[in-house]
């Protein structure tokens, strides 16, 4: 994936860069608030992702961010920033940012908001979580290179879970997006997700319960 | 001053306009009072004429006769050139003799010897007219006749205008005077506060010192109102100054100890203990750079200035939000992170992100001091936020302690000292009330915000 690294601090832009490339993404990294909005105020910018801070020399990261929401919806924004405050996560969020990262973060915080991001508006058929495929358009999942072969209602759960990936679910959504139209109760659900976590034990993917608000699916 | 709204054009404004009024006033009336002159001194001169008129009148050939002379006639006239009639007329209202056929008066039966006075356009010239009644004297016929005079304004106007203009000079003397003592005088009441904002220009934008200005009563109570903001801005100050203070050392601490860790791991060659450094100034810059942020909040909570509008907050959201912004570390940790709400919306009026802010502050807590099961609960009655833990718990002796900012229970090194203090503190703003209990089960910490409402 191509990924555009917007941030001036010299050390922080360096070693997210590289830690983005050994993740096996494409990066492209400025530290000018002007140069990135040259960069993205046009279509046709050929980025998959970008990661933007908001403290730039040049225009700030929110006019950045404006400038491309005047023509591109779609590229998903992270914005990672200093200023801290939850309050400025909903500025950016208004201006159309999908995630927000307050620094300091960790490393693997930032590798995982970007996997659920690109998942999330990836265009492709095909999901992955860890050494979990699943291809929306066959239908067939596929762990660790075998294929799995999953009985239809544990087959339309995984694959809800698959597109949530990193996020808890909860009930009332599963029912609602993987059985649409077919009464299920809670227990139901449960007997299920009981039956897919020991499909999936010992695989390097695992359905986790995260009380009071669902099912979250992430690699191991 | 602003151009528009100044309060010395306003008093000039106000105390010049009924001065031009009366200005008006005196004008006018100076006005009437020359005509008044001019027209008494040319009335004067029409009495003299009538009478001498009335002298000359004598009886001969049974009826009046008038011989006027010219001499006589040029009495009547002035300098000014103004045209001049007389007529005399019988009893019975016959002209006998004169230059016009004057016309006469209506008059009430009056005094014997005064001159009757009238305005009349006579062949399209206005006229002032006097008529005298008398009789002859020392004749033997006592025959009664009228003797009418009357002569053109231009002579009067003239006059009038002459008095006229010379009032008028004095009156715009005194006029001027009066505009320059009250500018003068205006200036003057006014000067105390022009004192006051050259004062408050002046000073020094980083003192807080009061102002000591000799003042007239109604400004010296604003002086005081603003002495009395200085004072409550210099305690302000004292105590940002204070946490200023106590920050800094907070900040120095953990730097030294980067610092000193990483000079020791250069001098060293042995990659296992290079690692161990790095794992080590890792915990700590992470641990510093999150009291940054807390310093950050903690100062920006404490800010009077900034009190944001409180708008109802679903507590249920509020809560979920604030586990799912936690659930990443602890899933990392193993630490089984969980959220109890409740059934239908819990609304308190609030500031979302302080209050998610809170929650994310006592999550981080129980998580640094050791639970690996935390609980984020709603209540209803009254609306409560819990997070519930099973780590060590804190005495029952130290819990008022540790709502002090950089105050640590059990000094493990992770912790700021600073996240109660913000909870406390978001917790006041919401008029809600922090408290520290047992958990439910087991050794745990149970911190409470209990939400009063804004009956408290």
């Amino acid at each position: 994936m191509r990924l555009l690294l917007i941030e001036d601090d010299a050390l922080l832009a360096e070693t997210l860069a590289d830690v983005l490339r050994l993740d096996n993404h494409q990066v492209t990294a400025l530290a000018d608030g002007d140069q990135a909005r040259r960069a993205l105020s046009q279509a046709g910018h050929g980025q998959d992702l970008i990661l933007l801070d908001l403290n730039l020399p040049g225009c700030n990261g929110l006019d950045v961010l404006a400038a491309l929401r005047q023509h591109d919806k779609e590229t998903p924004v992270l914005i990672l920033t200093a200023r801290g405050a939850i309050e400025d996560r909903v500025r950016g969020l208004d201006l159309g940012a999908d995630d927000y990262l307050a620094k300091p973060f960790a490393l693997d915080e930032l590798e995982a908001r970007v996997r659920a991001l690109l998942r999330r508006h990836t265009r492709s058929t095909a999901l992955q979580v860890g050494n979990l495929d699943f291809d929306s358009l066959s239908q067939r999942f596929t762990l660790g290179g075998e294929p799995l072969n999953l009985p239809p209602r544990e087959q339309r759960l995984l694959g809800c879970l698959m597109r949530h990936a990193g996020v808890p679910v909860d009930k009332a959504r599963l029912a609602e997006e993987a059985f649409a139209g077919e009464s299920m109760g809670d227990n139901a659900i449960e007997v299920y997700v009981h039956r897919l976590r020991r499909r999936l034990s010992g695989s390097g993917v695992e359905l986790r319960t995260v009380r009071g608000l669902g099912y979250l699916l992430e690699s191991t | 001053m602003s151009a528009q709204d100044s309060l010395y054009r306003r008093l000039l404004a106000w105390l010049l306009l009924p001065l031009l009024g009366l200005g008006a006033l005196m004008l006018i009336q100076a006005y009437l009072g020359a005509r008044d002159t001019a027209d008494r001194a040319f009335d004067r001169l029409l009495e003299a004429s009538s009478l001498a008129i009335a002298e000359q009148v004598k009886w001969q050939d049974e009826q009046l006769w008038l011989d006027l002379s010219p001499a006589a006639l040029e009495m009547l006239a002035t300098d000014a050139e103004e045209r001049v009639f007389y007529a005399l007329y019988n009893a019975r209202g016959e002209f006998i003799t004169g230059n016009a056929n004057l016309p006469g008066l209506a008059m009430a039966n009056g005094d014997e010897q005064a001159l009757h006075y009238g305005n009349v356009t006579w062949n399209d010239q206005h006229l002032r007219l006097g008529i005298r009644e008398t009789r002859l004297e020392g004749w033997s016929q006592r025959e009664r006749f009228e003797v009418r005079v009357a002569h053109t304004r231009e002579g009067r106007e003239s006059l009038t205008l002459a008095l006229f203009q010379g009032s008028l000079v004095r009156i715009a003397i005194m006029a001027l005077l009066a505009a320059c003592i009250l500018v003068l005088t205006i200036r003057l009441a006014l000067s105390p506060l022009t004192r006051l904002r050259r004062a408050i220009r002046e000073r020094d934008p980083r003192t807080l010192a009061p102002l000591a200005l000799n003042l007239p009563r109604e400004l010296a109570e604003l002086r005081e109102t603003l002495n009395d903001l200085l004072a409550r801005m210099r305690r302000v100050r004292a105590n940002q100054e204070r946490f200023i203070g106590d920050a800094s050392h907070q900040l120095r601490t953990p730097l030294a100890g980067l610092s000193a860790r990483a000079e020791l791991a250069l001098r060293q060659d042995d990659p296992a203990l290079w690692r161990e450094a790095l794992q080590a100034m890792q915990a700590t810059s992470a641990s510093t750079a999150r009291l940054a942020v807390q310093l950050l909040s903690m100062t920006r909570l404490n800010n009077p200035e900034a009190s944001p509008e409180l708008t109802p907050q679903d507590l249920n959201q509020v809560a979920r939000t604030a586990t799912l912004g936690a659930l990443g570390a602890c899933h990392r940790e193993g630490i089984d992170l969980g959220v109890e709400t409740s059934e239908e919306a819990i609304l308190v009026p609030g500031v979302g992100w302080q209050l998610e802010e809170c929650l994310a502050n006592l999550i981080d807590n129980a998580r640094r001091y050791g639970a690996s099961q935390i609980t984020v609960r709603v209540l209803a009655n009254p609306p409560t936020l819990e997070v519930e833990d099973n780590g060590p718990g804190i005495p029952a002796d130290l819990r008022l302690m540790v709502l002090r900012p950089f105050f640590r229970g059990q000094d493990s090194g992770e912790g700021s000292g600073l996240g109660l203090a913000i909870v406390d503190s978001i917790a006041r703003a919401h008029h809600a009330r922090l408290t520290l209990h047992e958990a439910r089960q087991g050794s745990g910490l149970r911190v409470a915000i209990r939400f009063m409402g804004d009956r408290s």
